[in-house]
């Protein structure tokens, strides 16, 4: 399961990967930390070079978490039920969660520090077969 | 015959005004003896003609005044016409009169016969004028007992009535008021904000309510002005300190905005690491390489909540003026460098630069974390907006201008904005997560909020896509 990595944070960026290794998330990990290397890098790729799970941080110096959902909004329907993206930040606001439902390519929002249960959830939502379109 | 007719003729028209005069008339001789005395005299004294005449006036006059009439009679007697005001009340009389006394010496062939007593009752004039004199003490007594302080203004601008408290708020004294308008006294209000809300009130003959700031004095006054016919009546009154605790009120409310921010975002942000770390520490082997990385890695990040909480308690205590700690002489050239390091890892990847012209010795007088987190802030909107049509440039420049006091420039070649259409809101806070452009959320507000804490300004200039200048002066 390929897995990309957008935070600012370079210790967050130790931590969430040493933890997704533990947890077996063996295969590749790619790790951004500016959001809009990341964009170009998603607006570029091939499908099937696509991860499957994006994890975003909100609070970016220059192009922060929710400038790159707003800009990735063009390729949601390319991207939907492909790429998973995860919003993992250390913020505590509640706004954060209503606010999500305005992007649907948010699978959910996570509170650092990722742990084994939530690594394992994410497994689980990922692999699931998509209940709208046909199973893999 | 016809002489002794002219007499007769002269004698009736002397008697129709004697006994017609609404003044109290009467003859007395030299040894003070009524002689005669008309009508209205009489009745004043409340006695008949009888029990008057052949006495001394003074069996009708109370024992204090007989001294002084005496005394006037003398002199009339010394041929002078004696004019004096007199308070009387006539011995079993039931009023006060007020009387004006002229005695008139009658002098034949050289020889003074006696003396005529003119009295004219003043008592309606007397009580009048001392009803009006009455009032306008009330009055006085009023507007100084009123805790306003107060004063008139006549049409043309002239102070007419000014009370005490004025002299005590304004620092003035009265007679230095008095006559004399508004402009002269004031002449740094003239066109001021006090001008012209009276000039509203005379001109649209309303009533104004304002609350202004009196320079002179580093007070601030709330302020009612009633327009009349006379002129303006101006009501005022000391509201500095609430004006103080309203600014303190609302400093303090910017603070809590900032702390919000700070826990949730600086603060839970090297938590939440050191929390996983100390998870993945209990899952590692000791000597595979990951171990210390990951302890390394969690020293940092509880360094980072100390720095972090110090700020905060800095950013605190800063604004609470007691217990601030002074301002201290930072080095500007360090803190930039500082800024700087933080960010050169993105300044490197976009390909920008920074130049910097400012003096190493150059010091300004503020807070160092506040300093640091302005030129973090700026700098890395120079990097957030900048042009994609060219390498990034940063300039700091800063000098000292005597007197006035650190002049720092930062200008970048960056995208710039629309100054027109950004107007105020550039240095605004917005709700962060709230706007979905890409926004200038907090950076600028906290940069406008840490420069005025520190008794500084900024201003900026911005063009579309030639870049933007922040100038500060700081202290």
């Amino acid at each position: 399961m390929d897995v990309l990595l957008i935070d600012d944070d370079s210790i967050g960026v130790f931590l969430t990967e040493r933890l997704l290794k533990r947890e077996g998330f063996t295969k590749n990990i790619a790790s951004y930390s500016s959001a809009e290397a990341a964009l170009s890098f998603l607006q570029q790729a091939e499908p099937d070079h696509l991860p499957q799970v994006i994890f975003l941080d909100l609070n970016m110096p220059v192009m922060d978490g929710w400038d790159f959902l707003e800009a990735l909004k063009p390729q949601e329907e390319q991207l939907l039920g492909r790429c998973f993206i995860y919003i993992l930040t250390s913020s505590l606001a509640h706004s954060d969660a209503e606010r999500i439902v305005d992007f649907p390519l948010v699978a959910g929002l996570i509170h650092k520090p990722l742990d084994s249960r939530q690594i394992q959830a994410v497994r689980t939502q990922v692999e699931a077969p998509d209940p709208a379109g046909p199973t893999a | 015959m016809s002489y002794i007719f002219q007499l007769k003729e002269s004698e009736q028209r002397f008697r129709a005004l004697f006994e017609n005069n609404p003044d109290l008339v009467l003859f007395q001789d030299g040894t003070g003896v009524i002689l005669d005395a008309n009508p209205a005299y009489l009745q004043a004294l409340g006695r008949t003609k009888e029990q008057v005449m052949g006495r001394p006036l003074n069996d009708f006059l109370p024992k204090h005044l007989h001294q002084l009439f005496a005394q006037k009679l003398r002199e009339a007697f010394a041929v002078h016409k004696v004019q004096f005001d007199v308070e009387v009340q006539f011995v079993d009389t039931s009023t006060t009169l007020m009387l004006s006394v002229t005695k008139v010496p009658l002098v034949v062939e050289g020889v003074v016969r006696g003396v005529h007593v003119v009295c004219r009752d003043m008592t309606d004039l007397f009580v009048s004028h001392r009803l009006i004199r009455e009032q306008a003490r009330k009055l006085n007594t009023i507007f100084e007992s009123i805790t306003d302080a107060f004063f008139l203004l006549d049409q043309e601008w002239r102070y007419t009535y000014v009370n005490g408290e004025v002299e005590r708020l304004l620092a003035v004294k009265r007679e230095n008021l008095l006559g004399q308008t508004m402009q002269d006294v004031f002449p740094a209000e003239e066109s001021g904000i006090f001008y012209r809300h009276f000039q509203q009130a005379f001109q649209l003959g309303q009533a104004v309510h304002f609350q202004a700031p009196f320079r002179s004095r580093d007070i601030w006054l709330e302020v009612k002005a009633f327009p009349s016919k006379e002129g303006l009546s101006v009501y005022f009154s000391d509201v500095t300190e609430k004006v103080r605790s309203q600014e303190e009120l609302y400093r303090q409310n910017q603070d809590l905005q900032q702390f919000t921010y700070i826990v949730s975002h600086n603060l839970r942000s090297p938590l939440a690491n050191a929390l996983g770390l100390v998870d993945l520490l209990g899952t590692l082997d000791k000597s595979s390489p990951d171990y210390d990385q990951t302890l390394d890695n969690l020293r940092a990040s509880t360094q980072q909540l100390d720095t972090v909480l110090r700020d905060m308690n800095t950013i605190l205590s800063i604004r609470d003026k007691q217990d601030v700690d002074e301002p201290e002489h930072v080095a500007l050239a360090d803190v930039v460098r500082q800024a700087y390091l933080n960010l050169e890892e993105l300044m490197e990847q976009c390909g920008g630069e920074v130049v910097q012209h400012i003096p190493a010795d150059l010091c300004v007088l503020g807070n160092r974390a506040y300093l640091y987190s302005i030129f973090f802030n700026l700098l890395s909107n120079a990097v957030k907006y900048r042009s994609e049509e060219r390498p990034l440039r940063v300039e700091i420049k800063a000098v000292r201008q005597p007197g006035l006091g650190v002049e720092v420039v930062f200008a970048d070649n960056g995208s710039g904005f629309d100054l027109e259409k950004a107007g105020p809101d550039v240095f605004r806070l917005y709700k962060r997560f709230h706007s979905s452009q890409p926004g200038r959320g907090m950076g600028l507000y906290l940069v406008k909020t840490h420069v005025e804490t520190m008794g500084g300004q900024i201003k900026v200039h911005s063009t579309v896509n030639g870049g933007t200048q922040f100038i500060m002066q700081l202290r």
